[in-house]
């Protein structure tokens, strides 16, 4: 299958890059989450005559997604970020249609050198913490900043007025949760119902919301440098408070939410994030988007529990989101609604 | 039955992570040995615990019938309140005790929908009951990673 697969590759990408000679090699499956089947590979081929060697990554769709996410909306996050001098790869190649590869799929540039922190860790970055969290915040709030119809990305889906924000993004994930849910699920109702009798204010702007903006989903290399922020996949537009809600969220802490991503102090986090994007934060409104990254991140994890259980997409990730994540969520929750929240 | 399920679940799931799955060059293959490890020590926890949580939670779920079924303005409700409160679990059979899990939590999801629109102390006085029912689920049915 490796090696048809190579085949097929080169054959779409010498096409595409216009380089006949084009050969794809040392082409392996690496770990990237259960949205898209990821692959990386080596291109060689000449341009004007000169033998380049480019090191890529192949996102291929599943049989199934973890979300029904967009992968256009994907490619072009990253077209957009690139050109504005974020740490975010290359793309190369979209090809919806998915002929060559059977699936639809996109190409982009491979950050080598670098890892990814395992969410279980409990310290992921050692001496590089302080490094590596002032440019997550930084980098969040860079992404914040952009004026989405600028980088070309005004016409992506969620909402288009500031009052709109909260409302779409519960409905977005309270339709997922309807359609998706195995068995009762009353925490994720009450919050729902709690989010919905108390809405936070209007958005300070509507922003691109990278909608998994997390320790996990970026790549950083031994000086300590964030070298690239992946998964673009669920992003939408609304509210900036959105992102920092969900960076915020005790899933990603490393067992330590006073440090949020494993990195720095929370309060100096969000003051990075405040200088670069140039808002304030609401304190009271992100309480709001905490809560609700928590019901999102529920639905998310019914939804992938619902794939492994009914064939659709047995990655080992669905199942333990399906236990573990969901069983997380649903415990900070009930803190936070029940009475013992932070 | 010796050895236990557990036992056998925890030790294969040892073995996957420390002993076979570094074997396996860095990549995708290796992530889902050690992913697939993971699940094992969780089904291991699990298997010991599965019914005593759900007995526990059924349980707990049937007693706050009972107590808040009085305050209850919808008739129908009411009805399916009182019902369902002096019930038990017959049979321990993990997907029965799923079944009837999965009943009365329709139930609460009503109960609690209901409560919320009740004006007055008592009422709030309930809610605070609720989310004691569902914080001490949650914690119950928690998985420990390592």
């Amino acid at each position: 299958m490796s090696g048809d697969l190579s085949e097929k590759l080169a054959a779409y990408l010498a096409e595409v890059l216009s380089a006949p000679d084009l050969t794809v090699s040392e082409l392996a499956r690496i770990p990237g989450g259960a949205s898209r089947e990821t692959y990386r590979f080596r291109a060689r081929y000449s341009d004007g005559g000169t033998r380049r060697e480019r090191a890529l990554i192949l996102r291929r769709d599943p049989p199934a997604s973890l979300i029904e996410t967009e992968r256009t909306t994907e490619f072009r996050a990253y077209q957009a970020f690139h050109a504005l001098g974020l740490p975010v790869p290359e793309p190369i190649a979209l090809e919806l249609e998915g002929g060559a590869l059977e699936r639809p799929f996109f190409v982009m540039e491979e950050i080598t050198g670098c890892e990814v922190s395992n969410i279980l860790a409990p310290d992921p970055y050692g001496a590089r913490r302080q490094s590596i969290g002032e440019q997550f915040w930084r980098n969040l709030g860079r992404i914040a900043r952009a004026d989405p119809a600028a980088i070309g990305l005004g016409d992506l889906e969620g909402a288009r007025d500031v009052r709109e924000c909260w409302r779409h993004e519960v409905a977005r994930w309270e339709k997922v949760i309807r359609e998706d849910e195995l068995e009762p699920q009353p925490i994720a109702h009450a919050a729902i119902r709690w989010l919905k009798r108390n809405p936070p204010p209007p958005a300070a702007k509507i922003a691109v919301v990278h909608g998994d903006y997390r320790t996990g989903n970026f790549l950083f290399d031994a000086g300590g440098d964030i070298r690239a922020i992946l998964d673009w996949e669920m992003t939408h537009l609304g509210d900036p408070l959105e992102d920092i809600g969900w960076a915020l969220d005790p899933l990603w802490s490393h067992g330590d939410p006073t440090h949020p991503a494993g990195g720095i102090a929370r309060e100096d986090g969000l003051r990075l994030w405040e200088e670069e994007s140039g808002m304030d934060i609401d304190r009271d409104a992100l309480q709001w988007w905490e809560i609700f990254a928590s019901l999102k991140g529920i639905a998310i994890w019914i939804s992938a529990g619902r794939e492994y259980a009914e064939g659709r997409n047995t990655e080992a990730v669905n199942a333990f989101s399906g236990w573990y994540c969901l069983a997380f969520h649903n415990k900070v929750l009930a803190q936070r609604l029940g009475g013992e929240g932070p | 039955m010796k050895p236990q399920i557990d036992q056998l679940l925890g030790l294969t799931a040892g073995q996957l992570m420390t002993e076979i799955a570094p074997l396996i060059p860095a990549g995708y293959a290796q992530s889902q040995a050690t992913l697939g490890a993971v699940m094992l020590s969780l089904a291991a926890q699990q298997y010991d615990r599965a019914a005593e949580i759900r007995v526990a939670e059924n349980r707990e779920l049937r007693a706050l019938f009972a107590e808040l079924a009085p305050l209850v303005a919808d008739a129908d409700l009411k009805a399916k309140l009182e019902a369902a409160a002096p019930g038990e679990d017959a049979s321990l059979r993990i997907s029965a005790l799923d079944d009837s899990n999965y009943a009365l939590r329709r139930l609460l999801i009503a109960l609690h929908a209901h409560v919320e629109e009740l004006p007055g102390a008592t009422a709030r006085g309930a809610e605070k009951r609720i989310w004691s029912v569902l914080r001490a689920a949650a914690e119950r049915r928690q998985l420990f990673l390592g």
